[in-house]
């Protein structure tokens, strides 16, 4: 087992030097020139090649990736080159909101669909059934941003209940950081309960039929732990995997998120960087998704022996 | 003998609730210190603040974010005159060579120090090292000189008209005043300490980069005794805190409007201004009235239009009403413009529009493409995807010219892509280009030396690089010109020149409506800028 942790986290960081590698290739070869956008539509063009310059825009590829790759290797992300802030610090500001939303809405995703999984493997075949098997396919199609609005519309402007926008940090109190959430969370989640609810229901189908629940059944043991406790842990493995895939997806799904409802996390910094070329603050973020992508999908692979103790590394 | 630590339900309860109460901590004295909602103006503006340093760089919030902490030495007010602002007095020696100010009493920065002359010219000089009409004025400057610690002079090498508005102009960047220490920064670094002489203190422990800049009233600042006006008179402060909220999300800006999170919102789409006009808690107004100028840039380093021939075509192939009702749909917020300095503004004039009154003629702009020798080779048009005018009159320019018989490839990107392909100089099929569309501030339009666009100097000039000597004798004229009358005739004089060679073709002028909560009052309309002093709260 801890051979195994040692050779991910390896194989985590060739990863991340890979990531790295692309990015910055990617970025520094599509067009677009963070120069020309500080300057503003006004400038000449002899006062962009100054702040190209300054900037050390100038100066060849490698020489620019060496002297990124050398700073990250020393912990430093670089500085943001429109506000001069480091890209550590911006990071670090960002980061609680994108937490808090990808917290509440794992949260909320996991405890509707299990819930809904469950009940429609139970009840297969019945009208629970269909309508749970409906919903996830209107939760699965329907637009992050189309969701967001129509809640926005009902529940902040229509019945004033929620705020529209913004975040509230929980040291500012619980209701001020939840009430910011709910909304966000529910619009997000949809896509998520849709996806583990179907996987569950599967999931649930095929040990549901196995013989030891017919001989747990037999032996009177109750719905409740019958489901919950047997069914639903020996099911567990595809849907942990699942879940796994969605926390991953969340990173694309937050951006979108994040915009609708002001949310002002990770997700809005790198759309804003990427609109404005702020090279550093997009190679910084899009470094720490992949070792967040990275990291979970080892967590996920480490639940597998909790789950089934076939399964050892 | 040692004891095992153990942990339960109640000591855990214990460190939990200490742990929730350290980390609340800060955040509960920065609620307490805050100014409540009444005396709190949150407001989204057309963009966020990407760049502090308001000398350094053209953007319009960085302009915005400069209005509030720094002052200056000149403002215009609401009918576009130049007025003292730091300035008490001033005057011109008799040959109006040597140029003498003096500044107000009682000038303070928020740290405490007094605005003296080394102040005001090193700020003079970094200022002009970045604008455009800075550097047109310092070919003029023999020195800037000190008299005393409020007094400067302005030595010319010949006299120059325009000095006094160029100090005052809002289009970007305005000639800020910073201390001596931050306006010795070198021009081409920005500046890292945010220390002004003006109506609001930026609040660098409540700003979040990206998410809210955070503005406090500056209880030192000393205003003018006139009434505000534009961004002359008194620039007093009514509200304690002003927050720019960056809201990427236009629909989001709106529904916060209605929802009264925020109270104020610089530019809600013309498209969804139906929703807020039936809303009674809200109020549209248009703060600047000389709006925005869409403008079609040719190269005149690569054929066709390095021929003045299929530029004339463009003047009569294309109808400004198609390209305003394709974006902006009410016409109660767009109109037709053919004068070179744009519409409702004093430069405006009709030397030399015939073609304006004829256009859209594309039998005659088919001759004029023929005549510039122009054989179907392929037009490279450049079109920024992500902005919804650019976007729309890229297509219309593009069908317009198909019409004609033109070979036109569209070159799509987003902005940034297009701000980097402008730049090269190379011919179309080796990474240059033929066109593109932008837009202007409608006062910047109106001045001949403030936007650079104006100017013709070649492979100096803006992109585009259009070359014509008499545009430029024209401007140097029109620079030192002392009286509006003798502007307004050179006005004339450039406009019916630049419409012989066509530096550019208009798509039109509109204004864009600001959005308000009814409780919120006082705002100043003037160009270039929104400023929130003068603002109040019900």
């Amino acid at each position: 087992m801890g051979a195994f942790i040692i050779r991910r986290l390896l194989s985590t960081l060739l990863v991340m030097g890979l990531v790295g590698v692309f990015i910055f290739l990617l970025l520094h070869l599509s067009p677009g020139d963070p120069a020309a956008i500080i300057a503003g539509d006004n400038a000449t063009p002899a006062q962009i090649e100054a702040i190209r310059t300054s900037l050390g825009l100038n100066d060849p590829l490698h020489v620019q990736f060496g002297r990124w790759a050398v700073r990250v290797l020393n912990g430093d992300l670089g500085i943001s080159i429109f506000s001069n802030v480091p890209v550590a610090t911006l990071i670090g500001q960002r980061v609680w909101p994108t937490i808090s939303l990808a917290f509440t809405t794992i949260v909320l995703a996991v405890a509707l669909a299990l819930a809904a999984g469950v009940l429609a493997a139970w009840k297969a075949g019945s009208l629970a059934d269909r309508l749970v098997m409906i919903l996830s396919v209107v939760g699965f199609s329907v637009p992050v941003f189309v969701v967001g609005y129509l809640l926005i519309y009902v529940f902040a402007i229509t019945l004033r209940w929620l705020p529209v926008q913004g975040y509230s940090p929980l040291a500012e109190g619980f209701w001020p950081w939840a009430s910011h959430l709910i909304l966000p969370s529910i619009a997000l989640g949809l896509a998520y309960v849709a996806l583990i609810a179907r996987i569950t229901r599967t999931a649930m189908l095929d040990v549901l039929a196995e013989d030891y629940m017919r001989t747990a059944r037999a032996k009177g043991v109750a719905t409740g732990p019958m489901l919950f406790k047997h069914a639903l842990k020996s099911a567990g493995v595809p849907i942990v995997t699942v879940v796994g895939i969605g926390i991953a997806l969340l990173i694309g799904g937050v951006v979108i998120t994040e915009t609708v409802f002001n949310l002002p996390g990770i997700g809005r910094l790198v759309v804003d960087a990427i609109s404005k070329r702020d090279y550093p603050i997009i190679q910084g973020v899009i470094l720490l998704f992949s070792g967040v992508y990275v990291i979970i999908n080892l967590l996920v692979d480490l639940s597998y022996t909790l789950l089934d103790p076939r399964i050892r590394y | 003998m040692t004891r095992r630590a153990t942990t339960s339900r109640r000591s855990f309860l214990k460190t939990g609730l200490a742990a929730t109460a350290a980390v609340a901590a800060p955040g509960r004295l920065t609620a307490q210190s805050a100014p409540g909602a009444a005396k709190t103006i949150r407001a989204v503006m057309h963009g966020d603040l990407t760049v502090l340093d308001p000398i350094w760089t053209t953007a319009n919030m960085s302009a915005y974010h400069g209005a509030m902490l720094y002052d200056t030495l000149f403002g215009i007010d609401a009918n576009l005159d130049t007025k003292p602002q730091m300035v008490s007095k001033w005057g011109a020696s008799d040959d109006k060579k040597t140029w003498t100010f003096e500044l107000r009493d009682g000038l303070k920065f928020t740290d405490g120090t007094a605005v003296t002359t080394d102040d005001v010219i090193a700020s003079l000089r970094r200022w002009a090292a970045r604008d455009g009409a800075g550097q047109h004025m310092m070919q003029r400057v023999a020195d800037i000189a000190k008299k005393d610690d409020k007094t400067f002079q302005f030595i010319l090498k010949e006299p120059y008209g325009y000095l006094v508005d160029a100090l005052g102009k809002t289009s970007t960047p305005l000639c800020y005043i910073m201390r001596k220490k931050e306006a010795e920064t070198n021009p081409m670094e920005k500046i890292t300490a945010y220390v002004g002489s003006g109506p609001f203190i930026f609040n660098e422990t409540e700003t979040r980069q990206g998410v809210r800049y955070v503005y406090d009233r500056n209880p030192n600042y000393v205003p003018r005794s006139e009434p505000a006006s534009g961004l002359a008179g008194g620039k007093i402060a009514k509200v304690e805190r002003v927050i720019f909220e960056n809201m990427a999300d236009s629909q989001t800006a709106l529904a916060a409007l209605q929802a009264g999170e925020i109270d104020f919102y610089e530019t809600p789409p013309i498209d969804l201004i139906g929703q807020l006009e039936g809303d009674s808690n809200l109020t549209l107004e248009v703060l600047n009235k000389t709006g925005n100028i869409g403008w079609l840039r040719m190269n005149f380093l690569h054929p066709p239009f390095n021929h003045v021939d299929a530029r004339r075509a463009m003047l009569y192939l294309l109808d400004q009403e198609d390209y305003m009702k394709a974006t902006f749909g009410n016409a109660k917020y767009y109109n037709k413009c053919a004068s070179n300095f744009g519409c409702g503004v004093p430069m405006e004039n009709d030397a030399n529009t015939g073609w304006f009154k004829e256009a859209p003629n594309p039998a005659k702009a088919k001759d004029y493409l023929q005549k510039s020798g122009y054989k179907g080779e392929p037009i490279l048009l450049m079109q920024a995807t992500n902005i919804d005018f650019m976007r729309n009159a890229a297509d219309l320019v593009a069908g317009a010219l198909r019409s004609i018989g033109a070979n036109v490839q569209v070159a799509s990107s987003d902005w940034g892509g297009v701000v980097n392909r402008r730049a090269v100089k190379a011919p179309p099929d080796q990474g240059g280009w033929n066109l593109f569309i932008t837009w202007a501030d409608g006062n910047a339009v109106s001045n001949p030396i403030a936007l650079a666009g104006h100017a013709a100097t070649g492979e100096k000039a803006w992109f585009g690089w259009p070359s014509d000597a008499k545009n430029e004798e024209l401007r140097d004229k029109w620079a030192v010109a002392g009286s509006l009358q003798e502007k307004q005739q050179i006005a004339r004089a450039l406009q019916e020149n630049a419409w012989n060679f066509v530096p550019h073709v208009w798509l039109g002028q509109w204004v864009a409506p600001t959005a308000r909560r009814k409780n919120l009052t006082g705002m100043l309309a003037v160009p270039g800028v929104v400023p929130f002093w003068n603002a109040q709260k019900a």
